[in-house]
């Protein structure tokens, strides 16, 4: 009797063991679910952090590199235009960096020269670090910026395109990033001041970027006549002509990609008649002047064609006189 | 006879301790449904940041912010690829926090479950809800879990002369109410 009695007390206490361990099992897992917790807690920092990463590389610096590109050729056009006399720039790459990275030129900065608040707190350096202190306000991560390379140079006749070669390292508690990118920007020319209109004429005549609408094929004199009267500009396939960036150096060479010229008014310059084709390069560069014999007054005066009437000693080469399709209406050969 | 009655105390006492199992069952899966849910809130705000910064202009739908919308036809919104986040930090930057809070007010719409409040602020200052109900401010005041998802937002105010805005800290809070 003894015995039974104690077999089912064990019965018992196995069936409480039991439950007691189904229950410690159930409700006890709580080291998994603070892991898990604390893993999600990583992956959602590790993501925000990312996307600023991304952000930082895809979007801020090509969004800074624009803007500053284009304040910087804008200060160097305005840099030309207070410098007395007005004078190209020696090195163009160099003074470009200098500028974009410091806003200054030979260590003086820039708006002080121009007297215009253009580079001030806009310069490459003044954008990584005030990324790099909204960071470390907004996500509580170290960013380190170095700039290795910025450079400007054109691919399409009406734009600039700007490279900028950096490497950062983004330090949060969790994790990592170090990269090295090249990012690019474009901007458009048109609105810019030519700067070889500047220096040639020490700035008494000034001509803005503005691309003619007239297609190749599409020339006469009439338009010849806008085209000079509005001082727009042209691109034409394999010219001798230089490019926008070529012009702040005097480079006066063919761009085989990107030049552009435009026409003399000679109403603007001193004085008006010169033995020398209007097209602007062409014009103010020595290497290029053209015998008298090569050249075409834009009049006829037995037709009474021509542009003489309004733009009195227009004279353009044999070549410029095809491609704008000039015929002997409006021209004769100057001697 | 004795033997019959320890069975029964034996059986009563198994009862009774499965009703305290229930009982306790019960009580500890109430107090875990009483538990606000971090995750969700935290995804909501994640999400509702994530809405607003990856959702350009350009893809909105909406009569008052998208293309040919009023903000549109009047010149207020100008670039089509901006996001939502920056045409908020736009008008931030150029003063505008008036058509900011409608602007966010309308393009949210629909975005968060109604039983949730959430705040939009640039830069430390509330953009959305521009104007604070005692309602808002008591329901923000006592909840238990008010979470925040944060970006960095920036952006060009006038393409012409490449001003540029920002970076700006941006920040949502969502909590239940």
């Amino acid at each position: 009797m003894a015995k039974i009695k104690s077999r089912k007390g064990i019965f018992f206490t196995f069936i409480a063991i039991t439950i007691m361990a189904l229950f410690i099992l159930v409700f006890t897992p709580q080291a998994d679910i603070s892991l898990q917790k604390d893993t999600q807690a990583v992956i959602t920092r590790i993501g925000s952090v990312d996307s600023y990463v991304n952000d930082l590389e895809s979007r801020y610096f090509e969004t800074v590199l624009r803007a500053t590109t284009y304040k910087t050729i804008l200060s160097l056009v305005f840099y030309i235009n207070s410098t007395n006399p007005a004078s190209y720039f020696t090195n163009f790459d160099s003074v470009f960096k200098e500028v974009m990275i410091n806003g200054t030129i030979n260590k003086v900065p820039i708006d002080s020269i121009t007297a215009k608040k253009i580079m001030e707190n806009n310069t490459l350096t003044n954008w990584s670090n005030a990324i790099i202190q909204a960071a470390k306000d907004t996500l509580n991560v170290n960013t380190t910026i170095i700039i290795n390379d910025v450079s400007a140079f054109q691919t399409k006749p009406w734009n600039i395109d700007s490279s900028l070669s950096i490497s950062f390292t983004v330090k949060s508690n969790v994790a990592e990033w170090s990269k090295t990118s090249i990012i690019s920007a474009t901007i458009g020319i048109e609105g810019l001041h030519d700067p070889y209109y500047l220096v040639n004429t020490n700035k008494a005549y000034t001509n803005q970027i503005k691309k003619s609408s007239i297609e190749f094929n599409q020339w006469d004199i009439t338009k010849v006549r806008e085209h000079l009267r509005n001082g727009t500009y042209v691109h034409w396939e394999n010219s001798e002509a230089p490019n926008f960036l070529m012009r702040f150096s005097n480079t006066i060479t063919n761009s085989s990609c990107c030049g552009i010229e435009s026409l003399v008014n000679p109403n603007k310059i001193s004085p008006s008649d010169q033995i020398d084709s209007y097209v602007d390069y062409i014009f103010w560069n020595p290497a290029n002047n053209i015998p008298c014999n090569q050249l075409y007054n834009i009049t006829n005066p037995q037709t009474g064609g021509g542009l003489w009437d309004e733009f009195r000693f227009f004279k353009l080469d044999f070549d410029h006189t095809i491609s704008y399709n000039i015929t002997s209406q409006d021209a004769v050969r100057t001697c | 006879m004795m033997l019959k009655k320890r069975g029964y105390f034996f059986v009563l006492d198994a009862v009774l301790g499965l009703f305290i199992i229930v009982i306790g069952v019960v009580l500890i899966t109430s107090s875990y449904v009483n538990v606000p849910k971090p995750a969700q809130v935290g995804l909501l705000s994640d999400d509702l940041i994530n809405f607003l910064s990856n959702t350009k202009i350009k893809n909105l739908n909406n009569q008052y912010a998208g293309i040919g919308g009023e903000l549109w036809l009047n010149g207020i919104i100008t670039d089509p690829d901006n996001s939502l986040l920056q045409q908020a930090g736009e008008f931030y930057a150029t003063d505008n926090s008036g058509i900011a809070d409608r602007f966010i007010s309308n393009v949210t719409q629909g975005v968060m479950p109604a039983q949730f409040r959430y705040e939009v602020l640039i830069n430390g200052v509330i953009l959305y809800p521009k104007t604070q109900t005692p309602e808002h401010l008591k329901s923000r005041n006592s909840t238990e879990l008010l979470l925040t998802s944060k970006k960095i937002t920036f952006g060009i105010v006038n393409k012409t002369t490449s001003a540029i805005w920002g970076p700006y800290k941006a920040e949502v809070f969502v909590w239940q109410k």
